[in-house]
């Protein structure tokens, strides 16, 4: 059996010949370019996701239109970034670890541009603030996730950047804590009385629904990075696993 | 098929080779045509391979690939006892062909390259007619039935049957490239071979006539077993079902490299995850 290896896309693995040199270096620094693009994008997301956390604390109608502003660089960089991938795999035939790393790139992309959206709908709220603050326990739930959710983004662009394998597996048990949350979001929501029950309980819900999709595409993009470094096609079922898991209590999640 | 390993010498970089049957798919359970073990290739004192284990799956096509000088002819040479016609080169190990040792005194090397055919990298049809390059091996083989037929239906195996049915009569040396190494694909099959052995068959050729060599590969590979020598990893990546990679160590008391098998694996997991950093840094082309 194979026990997992880890190999890294920009050569840095050690040949075995004492004469072996370096080729294709141009190839090796458009990779290379490419995994720290990721990085910068993943930042810019990061930024929105703080300030989002923000205007949910504050309303600040400002900074939500920061925010929304600011998704505009993400979604360019989600289609020039998407473009040099297929530019490569088309022109430079890339397999082994630099494929991996191109594919999932392609898809870590995705979920980086999807977080951006999500970050929206948190700030689209801020006219909402005192209502969704008016209920002191679903407020002090949302206000755990909202931390939740930016620990989990900024612990899996760390994994990214250090390319730490052990972070990376982190991630899943760390969303544990992030769906028990969400369930505790629910029955608030569910307990919600009064005239302005309805409205509270559909933007608490809206929010709630936001900062759990996040932590989701957080885990991941861990994933995607542990497919990446070792080719393990376990890692490919990152999709599947939330929506499974929630088979059994389906309810509590909202549906 | 048991999971094999082999245990080579005590240098740092000479790695154990295991081949996980697991990882073979769908290949584990299908029978096997040569199995080959701690097989050394010697040319006088010099060793040019060491130490391969490997196992050739039947209706299979398994592709060598590796650097200049890592020994893949050399071991393709060994399957049907070509390296018989150098004097110098001598063969260790073992070479099991369906159960029988290949290089016992009993076994006919005349029958063994009948039924291990072999395709060169260049064309090499003989200077005479399209119609006689084929009738030529079962004729001296002693084929007594319907001559006409037979190299019909060689040349349409070998998908070149439309293209030179009404020239038959005409000099095989007028064909192109292509048109000759397919020509010489029939040869191979009209003496109805068990085994294609190709050496880069289509290294001298356009990306035309190297994509129908390929297609003509497919369209064969359930009637013969295939093993292919390539420098052009696109090409195993993209004709093969198992992929053997070979690399050249220097032999420190020679002072001269010996081939060594590397990783010997399904094709789809050489080009995705390969196991070995060495077989990672040859396919994606980073080291040399």
């Amino acid at each position: 059996m194979r026990g997992p290896r880890i190999t890294l896309p920009d050569g840095s693995a050690e040949p075995s010949h004492e004469d072996s040199r370096p080729l294709r270096t141009a190839f090796a620094f458009e990779l290379e370019q490419l995994r720290l693009q990721i990085e910068v994008m993943a930042l810019r997301v990061d930024e929105a996701l703080q300030r989002s956390t923000t205007v949910l604390l504050t309303g600040d109608l400002d900074l939500a239109e920061k925010v929304i502003a600011s998704d505009d660089d993400i979604d360019d960089m989600l289609v020039s970034l998407t473009e040099r991938c297929y530019d490569l795999l088309g022109r430079q035939n890339p397999v082994a670890s630099d494929l991996r790393l191109v594919v999932s790139v392609i898809r870590i992309l995705s979920d980086l541009e999807r977080s951006g959206d999500l970050c929206l709908r948190i700030v689209k709220l801020a006219p909402d603030h005192d209502l969704i603050k008016s209920n002191l326990g679903t407020y002090g739930i949302l206000r755990e996730m909202a931390t939740e959710a930016q620990e989990l983004f900024r612990t899996a662009i760390k994994a990214w950047s250090t390319r730490d394998l052990h972070l990376a597996k982190t991630l899943e048990e760390r969303d544990d804590a992030m769906d028990a949350h969400n369930r505790a979001l629910m029955e608030g929501i569910m307990m919600m009385q009064g005239p302005g029950a309805v409205p509270m309980a559909v933007k608490t819900l809206l929010a709630g629904r936001a900062l759990e999709r996040i932590a989701d595409h957080s885990v991941m993009i861990g994933e995607r990075l542990r497919y990446m470094l070792t080719g393990n096609p376990e890692s490919l079922s990152a999709e599947i696993r939330p929506t499974r898991r929630a088979g059994g209590n389906a309810t509590s999640q909202g549906f | 098929m048991n999971t094999r390993t082999t245990t080579k010498g005590d240098r740092t970089t000479q790695r154990r080779v295991e081949v996980d049957a697991s990882r073979h798919g769908g290949f584990a359970e299908k029978e096997l045509v040569f199995e080959i073990k701690d097989l050394s290739v010697y040319y006088g004192s010099f060793k040019a391979v060491r130490d391969v284990d490997l196992v050739i799956h039947k209706s299979a096509i398994t592709a060598l690939i590796g650097p200049s000088g890592c020994g893949k002819t050399t071991f393709i040479r060994c399957l049907n006892r070509m390296n018989d016609l150098i004097d110098t080169a001598r063969v260790e190990g073992e070479i099991k062909y369906h159960g029988v040792n290949l290089y016992d005194k009993k076994v006919d090397a005349v029958e063994v390259r009948r039924r291990v055919g072999m395709v060169f990298q260049k064309p090499n049809p003989f200077p005479k007619s399209i119609y006689d390059n084929i009738s030529f091996g079962p004729k001296i083989s002693g084929f007594k039935g319907n001559m006409d037929e037979l190299v019909e239906q060689a040349l349409v195996k070998a998908a070149l049957w439309d293209e030179v049915k009404d020239r038959l009569k005409e000099s095989a040396m007028g064909l192109s490239g292509g048109q000759q190494q397919r020509l010489c694909i029939a040869r191979c099959v009209a003496v109805e071979p068990d085994v294609i052995l190709m050496d880069e068959p289509c290294s001298a050729l356009d990306p035309i006539a190297t994509g129908r060599i390929e297609d003509l590969m497919q369209d064969i590979k359930n009637d013969y077993s295939i093993v292919i020598v390539t420098h052009n990893m696109q090409q195993a990546a993209r004709v093969s079902d198992m992929t053997a990679f070979f690399t050249a160590e220097v032999n420190e008391e020679q002072d001269r490299r010996t081939g060594v098998l590397v990783e010997y694996d399904k094709t789809e997991n050489i080009f995705q995850t390969p196991s070995d950093e060495r077989t990672e840094n040859y396919v994606t082309g980073r080291f040399g």
